[in-house]
């Protein structure tokens, strides 16, 4: 295949998507079920709703402040576990079976324990969140910073850089980021999982409360308007993840 | 006393011994690598060093560097002792050790800023730098961009940017092609001759070593110890004649020749490399 340009592959992507919209307005008309299939018409007019209501700018920010908290604690407790993993067997070989497994179990399994544990509230909603994307973190943390760079950390040391928090993040973080970055991206999309999880199964809240509550209402056209923005923010998040990883990469 | 400042070596190497663990266990067999090394190296003298592999160069150059320490024995730069690495020791490395993710620019920047140079001042002396290894149509380029002679002339150029009067270079032409090679050489005899550096240059390359150097250090192995020091007696500047046609260098180079290939042949006979 020849290799396209930017524009167009925007082009394609314009096109598919007016392809499959077109079909979908066809569809619907035909089948006229509002219940089983909105056409793209209905959901569009419930998605102005939302947003006119401010329903969904309230949904939105309590959900992206979830997210961001959940992965924020991600982050350092997958930091400090991995950096740990990574530079000691003895910690290697007692937590890595506790992660495999934590990475093989879905997330959804784990709620009853946490709302028994943790309640329902804004804690266990982020223990959720948590749990979904801590490990994809810690394992790229344990595998960017096992391949010592050694001759780097030596021109560093030879320049004046001390103490091995100082190498840490200098050289070996650095020289991991491209790696702890895709690890990043991984868990950014656990966590939109994990978050609407945490919104549907815990006490509702957030787009993940939205979705159930006009889901229990049977009002399917509102349901549709709720999911494109988490389909939306997820994609969002982890396209902005990847443009950092293109900016750090260096090859 | 003026005469006793200008007699002090710029380094001096009092009874280095370094010994290495073959692994990791706690009663694991240890190799002697290093055994009594007493050396001076006088201000802006060129000193080659040479020698079969597995004589401890590689060693003795991290120990004067600071980067590892010896078991016993001390390393004396300007007649004090030193136990940390210092911003008038810098190294140019065999493999480069360029950081990849930084620019030439930010690489050749990189020791200034530790040194808490101001941006701007920072800045100036690693164009000025760059400029002198005839890069500067690279400054933003990383160095997966570069050939090995370009990586290594930002690698000279970051070791001459700290402002160093002692460079420690561990082999630093040894991965760049034959051609490249010769003008880095001619390269390095030009700055040597501007500004009087103290240079101790770790070298596989019979040539090498008597081409660049004042003084060659020929070691021999298990364990490592000077072998002998050749004064090298060709006229400078070098890079205006060709030295290789030179007398001296003949001789010189013969000698270095019959003395190494005696310790490669015992070696071999004693069955290990």
């Amino acid at each position: 295949m020849k290799t396209r340009s930017n524009r167009e592959i925007r082009r394609d992507q314009i096109v598919g998507v007016l392809i499959f919209l077109t079909i979908w307005e066809i569809t619907a008309r035909f089948l006229d079920n509002k219940l089983v299939l909105p056409s793209v018409s209905q959901i569009m007019a419930a998605f102005w709703d939302l947003l006119i209501s401010g329903e969904l700018i309230l949904a939105l920010s309590e959900s992206i402040w979830l997210l961001v908290v959940g992965l924020f604690i991600s982050t350092v407790i997958g930091f400090i576990l991995g950096a740990l993993v990574a530079r000691s067997r003895t910690a290697y070989w007692m937590l890595n079976p506790y992660f495999s497994a934590l990475f093989a179990t879905p997330t959804i399994a784990l709620v009853p324990l946490v709302l028994v544990w943790f309640g329902f509230g804004f804690p266990g909603r982020v223990i959720v969140v948590v749990l979904a994307a801590v490990v994809p973190i810690m394992f790229s943390v344990a595998s960017g910073l096992r391949d010592d760079p050694k001759d780097l950390v030596d021109v560093a040391r030879s320049f004046g850089v001390k103490g091995e928090l100082a190498l840490l993040f200098r050289v070996r973080v650095r020289a991991a980021l491209p790696v702890l970055l895709a690890g990043l991206r991984l868990a950014a999309g656990r966590g939109v999982v994990g978050m609407a999880v945490a919104e549907t199964y815990l006490r509702l809240g957030g787009i993940g409360g939205l979705i159930k509550s006009y889901g229990s209402l049977f009002q399917t056209d509102y349901v549709f308007a709720s999911i494109l923005p988490l389909s939306l923010l997820g994609i969002t998040i982890v396209s902005l993840i990847g443009r950092l990883e293109r900016r750090f990469h260096w090859s | 006393m003026k005469d006793a400042m200008l007699d002090t070596p710029a380094i001096e190497l009092r009874g280095i011994r370094k010994t290495f663990k073959l692994s990791e266990e706690r009663n694991a067999k240890t190799v002697l690598a290093l055994d009594g090394i007493d050396l001076s190296f006088r201000k802006g003298e060129f000193t080659t060093i040479i020698g079969p592999s597995g004589c401890g160069k590689t060693t003795l150059l991290r120990i004067i560097a600071s980067l590892e320490t010896a078991d016993e024995g001390d390393v004396l730069v300007d007649g004090d002792i030193v136990t940390e690495p210092g911003i008038r020791r810098a190294m140019v490395f065999q493999n480069f050790g360029l950081f990849p993710w930084k620019t030439v620019i930010d690489n050749v920047m990189f020791p200034l800023k530790l040194r808490n140079f101001p941006e701007e001042e920072a800045r100036s002396k690693a164009i000025k730098q760059i400029k002198q290894v005839g890069l500067e149509k690279f400054s933003d380029a990383h160095p997966h961009q570069l050939s090995g002679g370009m990586q290594q002339r930002v690698g000279l150029a970051r070791a001459l940017a700290t402002g160093a009067d002692i460079l420690l270079m561990d082999e630093p032409f040894g991965a760049i092609d034959a051609q490249t090679r010769e003008l880095m050489q001619e390269e390095m005899m030009r700055i040597c001759e501007e500004e009087k550096k103290t240079v101790i240059f770790i070298t596989h390359d019979l040539d090498e070593a008597v081409m660049l150097a004042d003084r060659v250090l020929l070691m021999s192995r298990g364990p490592g110890k000077v072998r002998e020091l050749i004064d090298v007696d060709l006229p400078r500047p070098r890079f205006e004649y060709d030295v290789r046609a030179h007398k001296a260098f003949a001789e010189v180079r013969g000698h270095l020749w019959h003395e190494l290939r005696n310790d490669l042949i015992e070696q071999s006979a004693e069955g290990k490399s």
